[in-house]
C-alpha cells in the first residue's frame, strides 16, 4: 500500500477557507491569543528598552572603569591616587572629585545644590562639554570660579536676571564667578555627581567650603579590556586603611549585577505573559472544541471519502495554529503600539527587539499547536457511520 | 469477473445482543446493479457500512475486486475507501461553502490530485451528470436532484470499483428520483461502475439487475432478476 496524502500547504488553504467562513467566532478566539502575546511583546520590549538606556550610562564613560569612594567623612588624598594610577600599568587617567550639598545663592535667589570639586580631568572622563563659557581648567587651580550645571543655572536664574559666565554666584558663603555652563550631560553609571544639577568647582579649593579635606572619590579609567574586577581589588587593597575603608565598584561587575537583575524581571514578565497567553490558548481550544462539534458531518463525510484520521487531526491543527499564529503577529503589532505608548510617559526612546517580535508569534503558534491538539484529536476520532447517520 | 464477495458476514452491537448480521453471503459481479432491500432494523445500513469499510465485521469475509479487506488499520481503510468505493447519501451530504465543482472533486482531494487536475476531473465528472452549467454554484443555489448528482459525480471522480448508494432516491421527490435513478442506470451502462443500492422502494429496485433481499440480518435466497 503506498503511502500518500494531502500537502500541507492545500490544508492551509482549506482553513484559511473555513476561519474565513465562520468570521466572527474567529476572531473572537484569535483576540485571546492577541492580547496574550501583545502584553508578552510590550513588557518584554520595554524592558529590553529600559536594560539598554542602562547600558547606554555606560557608553560615555565605557566599561574600563572604576570609582572609589570613601565611607563616610574621611577624604582621599588626591596627589597618592593620581600616583598612583600613573603607577599602574593598566591606569590611564584619574578624576577625583569631592561632593557635598551647600546653599548656593545668586542675587536674592538661594537654592541647596550638589557643589563637586573637580580636576579637569573630569571633563574628559565623563564627556562634559561647555555650552556657554568654558570648562574648567588647569590654570584655574585654587580660583573661586565656578561652571553651573544646565538645571543648576536655570534654578539660580531669576526672571530678568539668568545666570551664566560673568555672574557671581555664593557657595557657602564664598563668592565664585562663573566662567561657563556645562551643555546636558546624561547621567554616567559610575559617577555619583548628576552634572546637570550640579555645580563644578576646582578640586584645589573645594576645602574652602567643604567639611573634608582632599577628594571624597576618584573615578578611574583603565585600559580598554583591563580585568577591571582584579584592579577593584587591587585599589581596594592600596587605598584602603582601618581608619578609612574604601568602596571600590568596577563597571563590568555593575553591568553583570545589572543584567541579572533584568534577567529576573525578564522571567517575571514572561510568566506574567504565559498567564494571559494560556487563558487566550484555552479560548483556541474553546472555539476550535465548538468547530469540530459543528462540523461532525463534514468531518464523517471527509472520512468516508478517504481522509485519514491523520489527515483530519493535521487539518483541525493547522486551523488552530493559524488561528493562533494570526493572534500573535496582531498580538506583536499591538505589543509595539503600546510600547511606544508606554515610552511617551517613560524617559526612554522607543526601541524594537526583534527577538520578542519573533518569540511573540512563536509562543503564540506553539500555543495554538498545544491547545489545538485536543480538538484535532477528537476530531479524527468522529466515527463517520454515526456523523453521518440520520439528519 | 466478480467485484464484491461478502461471505459469511458477521457482526453484532454489544454483548448479548442479536446479530445484527449472521451468516450475510453475496457477490456482485462487474458491471452489477443491485438493489439492496429490506425492512428497517434488517441489517441493510450494517451490511453497506461494512462493505464501504466504515466498520468491521466481527467474522467473515470482504473481497473488493481482488483485495481482502478484513483486518485494516483506519488509514489503510480511508485509503482503500477514497481508491474503491464512492459513495451517495440519502441526504447528500454536499458541503455548503464548496461550491459543485469543488465538492464533486472532494474524494481527489485527500488523495493528495493537484488542484488543477481536481477541477479537470471535477469538472468532466459534472458535465457527464448533466451540470457542466452548475459547476461554480453553491449547494443552496441547487435543487434536491441537482444536489444528488453532484454527489453522484463526487461519488464517481476517483474512479471507484464500487458505487454505495444509501437510499439516493430517498429525500427527492418521485419525478427528480426517476431522473437520478435513470442516471445512475446510465452511468451503469455507460461506465460500466458497479452498484450496490439501498432502498425501501420497491419501485426502485424493479428499476436494477438484481434484488438482494435482508431480513434479520439473513440474504434472503436470490430471487429472479427484475
Amino acid at each position: 500500500m503506498k503511502t500518500r496524502g494531502v500537502g500541507l500547504v492545500e490544508l492551509a488553504r482549506e482553513a484559511l477557507t473555513n476561519l474565513r467562513v465562520q468570521g466572527r467566532r474567529s476572531v473572537l478566539a484569535l483576540l485571546g491569543v492577541l492580547i496574550g502575546s501583545a502584553a508578552i511583546v510590550a513588557l518584554m520590549n520595554i524592558a529590553h528598552i529600559a536594560q539598554m538606556e542602562a547600558l547606554n550610562s555606560f557608553r560615555q564613560t565605557g566599561v574600563d572603569l572604576l570609582s572609589v569612594q570613601s565611607d563616610g567623612l574621611a577624604s582621599l588624598d588626591p596627589v597618592l591616587i593620581d600616583r598612583l594610577v600613573r603607577d599602574d600599568p593598566e591606569g590611564v587617567l584619574a578624576a577625583p572629585f569631592a561632593i557635598t550639598t551647600l546653599d548656593v545663592s545668586a542675587g536674592a535667589r538661594s537654592t541647596g545644590i550638589m557643589v563637586a570639586g573637580v580636576t579637569p580631568a573630569m571633563a574628559g572622563m565623563v564627556g562634559l562639554s561647555a555650552a556657554g563659557g568654558r570648562l574648567l581648567r588647569e590654570v584655574d587651580d585654587c580660583s573661586p570660579v565656578a561652571v553651573l550645571g544646565q538645571k543648576a543655572a536655570a534654578d539660580l536664574s531669576a526672571p530678568g536676571a539668568a545666570v551664566g559666565p560673568g555672574s557671581l554666584v555664593r557657595i557657602g558663603g564664598y563668592g565664585f564667578t562663573v566662567v561657563g555652563t556645562t551643555a546636558a550631560t546624561a547621567p554616567q553609571a559610575l559617577s555619583p555627581i548628576q552634572f546637570d544639577t550640579a555645580v563644578l568647582i576646582p578640586l584645589a579649593c573645594a576645602r574652602r567650603v567643604m567639611p573634608q579635606e582632599g577628594a571624597t572619590g576618584v573615578l578611574i579609567r583603565l585600559l580598554p579590556g583591563a580585568d577591571t574586577g582584579a584592579a577593584a581589588a587591587r585599589y581596594t587593597a592600596a587605598l584602603s586603611t582601618p581608619q578609612m575603608p574604601v568602596r571600590v565598584e568596577d563597571a563590568k561587575s555593575m553591568i553583570q549585577a545589572m543584567k541579572k537583575q533584568m534577567a529576573m524581571l525578564g522571567g517575571v514578565l514572561i510568566a506574567i505573559g504565559s498567564i494571559s497567553l494560556l487563558v487566550g490558548g484555552v479560548g483556541v481550544m474553546n472555539v476550535m472544541l465548538m468547530t469540530v462539534m459543528e462540523r461532525r458531518r463534514e468531518i464523517g463525510l471527509r472520512a468516508a471519502l478517504g481522509a485519514t484520521p491523520g489527515e483530519i487531526r493535521m487539518m483541525f491543527l493547522i486551523e488552530a495554529v493559524i488561528l493562533a499564529l494570526g493572534g500573535g503577529l496582531l498580538g506583536d503589532v499591538l505589543g509595539l503600539a503600546l510600547t511606544w505608548f508606554a515610552t511617551l510617559f517613560l524617559p526612554f526612546d522607543f526601541a524594537i527587539n526583534w527577538v520578542v517580535l519573533f518569540l511573540g508569534a512563536g509562543v503564540a503558534a506553539s500555543v495554538g499547536l498545544m491547545f489545538g491538539l485536543y480538538p484535532a484529536i477528537s476530531a479524527s476520532r468522529i466515527s463517520p457511520i454515526e456523523a453521518l447517520r440520520g439528519d | 469477473m466478480v467485484v464484491l464477495v461478502v461471505k459469511a458476514l458477521q457482526k453484532s452491537y454489544g454483548q448479548g445482543q442479536g446479530a445484527v448480521l449472521d451468516k450475510a453471503s453475496f457477490h456482485l459481479p462487474r458491471g452489477a446493479f443491485a438493489a439492496l432491500v429490506g425492512p428497517s432494523g434488517s441489517g441493510k445500513s450494517t451490511l453497506l457500512n461494512l462493505v464501504g469499510l466504515l466498520d468491521g465485521a466481527d467474522s467473515g469475509e470482504i473481497v473488493i475486486d481482488g483485495t481482502r479487506v478484513g483486518s485494516l488499520s483506519p488509514t489503510e481503510a480511508a485509503w482503500l475507501r477514497n481508491e474503491m468505493i464512492g459513495f451517495v447519501f440519502q441526504s447528500f451530504h454536499l458541503l455548503s461553502r464548496l461550491t459543485a465543482w469543488e465538492n464533486a472533486a472532494l474524494p481527489l482531494f485527500h488523495r493528495g490530485v493537484g488542484r488543477d487536475e481536481r477541477k479537470a476531473r471535477a469538472l468532466a465528472m459534472l458535465d457527464r451528470v448533466g451540470l457542466a452549467d452548475r459547476a461554480c454554484h453553491r449547494p443552496e443555489q441547487l435543487s434536491g436532484g441537482q444536489r444528488q448528482r453532484v454527489a453522484i459525480a463526487r461519488a464517481l471522480v476517483g474512479d471507484p470499483r464500487l458505487i454505495l448508494a444509501d437510499e439516493p432516491t430517498g429525500n427527492l421527490d418521485s419525478v427528480t428520483g426517476l431522473q437520478v435513478m435513470n442516471l445512475l442506470r446510465e452511468l451503469n451502462r455507460d461506465l460500466g461502475v458497479t452498484i450496490l443500492m439501498v432502498t425501501h422502494d420497491h419501485d426502485m429496485a424493479r428499476l436494477c439487475d438484481r434484488v438482494i433481499e435482508i431480513r434479520d440480518g439473513r440474504i434472503l435466497p436470490q430471487e429472479a432478476a427484475g
